[in-house]
């Protein structure tokens, strides 16, 4: 029993390390991006789900990828279009002839790593078999009940431009992403460094897996036990009453959202390698967790970004 | 135990008083209760959670206290029944203040009550317990801003700052209110003549020379060290043995009272001195004592306005000295007064009651037999003072109706107006006019502040002789007995102290701190219209008038504001009390001088990192202190309190480096 107690406490330090190695491999691989793998990193330690909206081509499956690959898990790639159905993401049952009975045929969302490609393409109907998955970390299909793996991760992507025959996400889909954020373009020195460097998909394959499923199941465990001060506390309610007054958005966050950005700080000081948040951590995440939730009351005239941060401007740090 | 929340209450209860204070010393006992009954209920009230006291009680409460105020002054015209009004309704008012909105009216009027001190009293201690009280009155006001409705109203705040850097705080806002003060002090247009001069002489009765003068009447003002009058002189000093200031003059004696005579008081001096070289050109700053004389050397030469010499060389002025009043004097003190008596005044002269003192009376005439001249007999009658066991001192026991009598041969014990008195007597029975001066003999002499200071134990009384040819003549009896009188003063002629605390040190110490009152009542009480135009003339503005006065205080006001307010701006209110707050308050403040200016909502290692931007140089200890502090205000384990104390201790940005 005791040896136990110790090889967990050993294994802390080690799993940390390993932490920041696949991390750093990840940013190895993606380059000049340290900002948004952080914050990848940040969703899957506080057991959320990320959305990425950008543009094609700046790397966002590849992000997904080199996740899946340092994290160690089964990983499924899923391109949503209009006539996917849930019974493609979720899996079948068929009938087995010599068996006499249905066979449950597990679809791609019995993954660990789960990339939504262009989630927003696929019909509602479609979305919301996912989204249970992602809220639930369960399906039903036909009156049975499956458990998914754990961790269960899934990064959606969502291309802003295009949205001709698109269905956007309803708001209330949206809450169940913790985090979003868009990758950009690199600077120039990061790409030229991918311009001259060997092929990311070559790296790709050469990757090798860090952490395995318990491990990151261990360092989910680790990020609920960084210390959140009272006077934080504080800031983040002060920030959710906020976001509730009607001259910023149309709707504030929601309490769920709350939690969520309590669990994303926790995770964002772990990763820094702190026992405990600071205001930053809480800044930088409320960012990424506001921008896919809150529409500004301005219209189009700013966007949510912007309006986020002249709000965090306005709230003083106790 | 009070509720933290309910102790705002406590401090407007403590504001009013302190206020309130000064008042009380001068109200009559009856309104005394009137005044700290209601506050002594309201502390019960908190401390034992007494209900709010029905309305008729109220009323009935406020209407006697009014009936009690009325009864006590009479009418409600005045200044203290007005002031004492305002006084026990702020009282009465405690009883029923259970709003914010009530509290902070009562600080305020609180204000306003101890603003009103300064009808009464001018001197130095009142700013210094004016500021003190507004002091208070702003932590109150302070206070009553944090906790909104202390009786029904919610949970106190979670942070309380601490009293002291609320008292830090309210010290600082009076301290940048002084030069505002000081501005409007040396330049707001003054009134040649107060604005309300309304003397409320039934109270408050100062202690001085009096109108007429019996046995033990000086020897009360010799218990008394409070100052008469300064002098300053310009030019010649006098010698001691010259500091006679003449007084009131008495000519009428009843066997024991002398008193002031028609003639004395309403005939001007048919002949004014001549203002020669030799004369004394001197400053007198008298104090207030609600009587009409002014005092000065033999003999004055000039007098100030409004005032009247008198044929016996007693300055009389129109109105009684109500308030610290200033005036020039010139004295020629080898004026010889009435070489001639005119006929009318012998008789006055030489009066004496039928029959009183016959034992004395006894004597003179077997004296003057022996020796008829005038000036022979005069050294005879002061040589027997000399000569036989008679004592100079306090403890002068009680005359009868024969006072000169009981004097002269029981008692033989007595204090100068007994031998002044015994004197003039002893001349009017040998045929020699006399008359009593009473007045001031000799002073202490401020070497510091090149000033006499003349208190009212060295109240003197004395004997003027009128011999032919030579005029009035100025005889000093007590100097007979105790030469040291003159010489030394009155408080050097005596051996055993007056008084269990009266030590020659204690003495010499409040002497030399009377400059202190002497310069305050020199620049500060006697700043009138007169002294502005002359504080102004070397600028060439001393005919600017009014509006002209204003303008430039506009002005001042203007460039003042200007300096203090990135000040102001830096005042930010009371701090809470922890010190890691307070410290890195304090490296945000260094930061904002080297030009780096924070915002609230600017996380600490954000702070940082912008701030190195700007200061390259300091990068690494401002590091160091952001991460200490973020460590202290946000981890489950804080670093030692010292070590962000000494890191920002030691910082010192430093723009030019970068």
């Amino acid at each position: 029993m005791n040896s136990t107690v110790i090889s967990t406490q050993e294994s802390t330090g080690d799993r940390h390390g390993r932490l920041l190695e696949a991390r750093a491999a990840v940013n190895a691989i993606l380059l000049g991006k340290d900002k948004q793998v952080s914050l990848a990193f940040c969703c899957l330690l506080a057991r959320g789900h990320l959305l990425i909206e950008d543009v094609p081509g700046v790397g966002k499956t590849t992000l997904a990828h080199a996740l899946a690959r340092v994290i160690g898990s089964d990983y499924q790639r899923i391109q949503f279009t209009s006539d996917l159905l849930p019974a493609d993401i979720l899996g079948v049952s068929i009938y087995k002839r010599e068996k006499d009975e249905f066979e449950f045929h597990p679809g791609p969302i019995f993954s660990q790593v789960i990339l939504a490609d262009e989630v927003n393409r696929a019909t509602p109907k479609t979305q919301s078999a996912l989204l249970e998955g992602m809220a639930e970390g369960q399906v039903t299909i036909e009156n049975e009940t499956h458990a998914l793996p754990s961790p269960f991760f899934v990064m959606a992507t969502q291309n802003p431009l295009d949205l001709v025959g698109t269905y956007p996400l309803p708001d209330s889909q949206l809450d169940r992403f913790l985090l979003s954020f868009s990758l950009g373009y690199p600077d120039p020195a990061a790409e030229r460094e991918l311009l001259i460097t060997e092929d990311r998909a070559h790296l790709l394959d050469r990757t090798r897996s860090l952490l395995s499923p318990d491990d990151v199941k261990a360092l989910q465990a680790d990020c609920e036990k960084i210390h959140v001060s009272e006077n934080l506390l504080d800031y983040i309610q002060a920030l959710l009453q906020e976001t509730r007054d009607d001259r910023w958005f149309e709707t504030g966050l929601s309490p769920r959202a709350g939690l969520a950005l309590l669990r994303a700080s926790r995770a964002l000081a772990f990763l820094d390698d702190r026992d405990f948040v600071t205001p930053e951590d809480v800044k930088t995440v409320f960012t990424g967790l506001g921008r896919h939730r809150l529409s500004p009351t301005s219209g189009f005239s700013q966007s949510p970004e912007e309006q986020i941060q002249e709000l965090l401007g306005e709230v003083p740090i106790p | 135990m009070i509720d933290p929340a309910r102790k705002t209450i406590l401090w407007v209860i403590a504001t009013l008083a302190l206020a309130m204070l000064p008042q009380l010393a001068s109200m009559p006992p009856a309104l005394l209760l009137v005044a700290l009954l209601p506050l002594a209920w309201r502390v019960g009230a908190e401390i034992y959670h007494w209900k709010p006291l029905p309305a008729l009680v109220r009323h009935g409460a406020t209407a006697g206290g009014l009936a009690i105020l009325y009864i006590s002054y009479g009418d409600l015209a005045g200044r203290r029944a007005a002031v004492s009004l305002l006084s026990i309704m702020l009282a009465l008012k405690m009883v029923e203040c259970y709003r914010t909105r009530d509290a902070r009216l009562v600080v305020s009027f609180s204000l306003f009550l101890c603003a009103t001190q300064f009808l009464f009293t001018q001197g130095i201690f009142m700013p210094v317990y004016g500021g003190l009280t507004v002091i208070l009155a702003l932590v109150t006001l302070a206070q009553l801003q944090r906790s909104e409705a202390w009786s029904h109203a919610g949970p106190a705040p979670a942070v309380r700052a601490s009293i002291l850097s609320e008292l830090g705080f309210s010290t600082r806002l009076v301290a940048l209110a002084i030069p505002i003060g000081i501005a409007f002090f040396i330049l707001f247009p003054r009134l040649s003549s107060p604005l309300w001069g309304i003397p409320d002489t039934t109270l408050d009765s100062k202690s001085g020379l009096s109108d007429s003068m019996s046995p033990g009447s000086i020897q009360n003002l010799f218990m008394d060290d409070s100052p008469a009058f300064r002098v300053q002189f310009s030019g010649n000093v006098p010698e001691s043995s010259q500091l006679y200031w003449r007084g009131p003059v008495f000519w009428r004696f009843d066997g024991r009272t002398w008193k002031s005579s028609f003639y004395g008081r309403n005939i001007e001096a048919p002949e004014v001195p001549e203002v020669t070289a030799d004369s004394w050109k001197y400053t007198v700053q008298l104090e207030p004592n609600e009587r009409n004389w002014l005092f000065a050397l033999d003999y004055p030469a000039s007098k100030p306005d409004d005032t009247r010499l008198t044929m016996d060389f007693q300055m009389i002025r129109d109105q009684p000295v109500i308030q610290l009043t200033e005036y020039e004097v010139v004295s020629n003190p080898d004026f010889s007064d009435s070489p001639e008596l005119a006929g009318s005044l012998l008789p006055q002269a030489l009066e004496l009651p039928e029959g009183s003192n016959p034992r004395t009376e006894q004597m003179v005439f077997e004296w003057r037999r022996q020796t008829p001249d005038d000036e022979m007999f005069i050294r005879r009658v002061l040589q027997h003072f000399n000569q036989e066991p008679f004592h100079y001192s306090l403890n002068a026991p009680y005359l009868g109706q024969h006072s000169v009598d009981d004097f002269m041969f029981d008692t033989r014990t007595g204090f100068c107006e007994h031998y002044a008195s015994s004197f003039a007597v002893m001349m009017r029975m040998a045929g020699i006019p006399s008359r009593i001066v009473t007045g001031y003999q000799g002073g202490w002499f401020s070497t510091l502040g090149d000033y006499l200071l003349v208190r009212q134990s060295d109240a003197h009384a004395w004997t003027e002789v009128w011999l032919n040819g030579k005029g009035w003549t100025r005889v000093d009896p007590t100097a007979a007995v105790s030469p040291e009188r003159v010489e030394q003063g009155s408080l050097g002629a005596l051996n055993a102290p007056r008084h269990v605390l009266d030590y020659g040190w204690l003495r010499g110490m409040r002497n030399s701190v009377d400059i202190v009152q002497q310069r305050w009542n020199d620049w500060v009480i006697e700043y009138g219209a007169g002294r502005q135009s002359r504080l102004f003339e070397p600028l060439g503005l001393d005919h600017l008038g009014p509006a002209g006065l204003v303008a430039i205080l506009f002005v001042v006001m203007l460039v003042f504001g200007a300096m203090v307010f990135p000040i102001v701006m830096r005042i930010k209110g009371p701090s809470s009390s922890d010190p890691v707050q307070k410290y890195w308050r304090k490296f945000l403040r260094r930061l904002l001088q080297a030009g780096y200016e924070a915002r609230p909502s600017d996380g600490p290692i954000e702070v940082a990192r912008s701030a190195s931007k700007l200061l390259p140089a300091s990068t690494q200890p401002i590091h160091r202190i952001a991460h200490l502090y973020s460590r202290s205000r946000y981890a489950a384990t804080p670093p030692p309190f010292i070590e962000l104390k000494q890191a920002v201790l030691a910082f010192r940005p430093n723009k030019k480096s970068a």
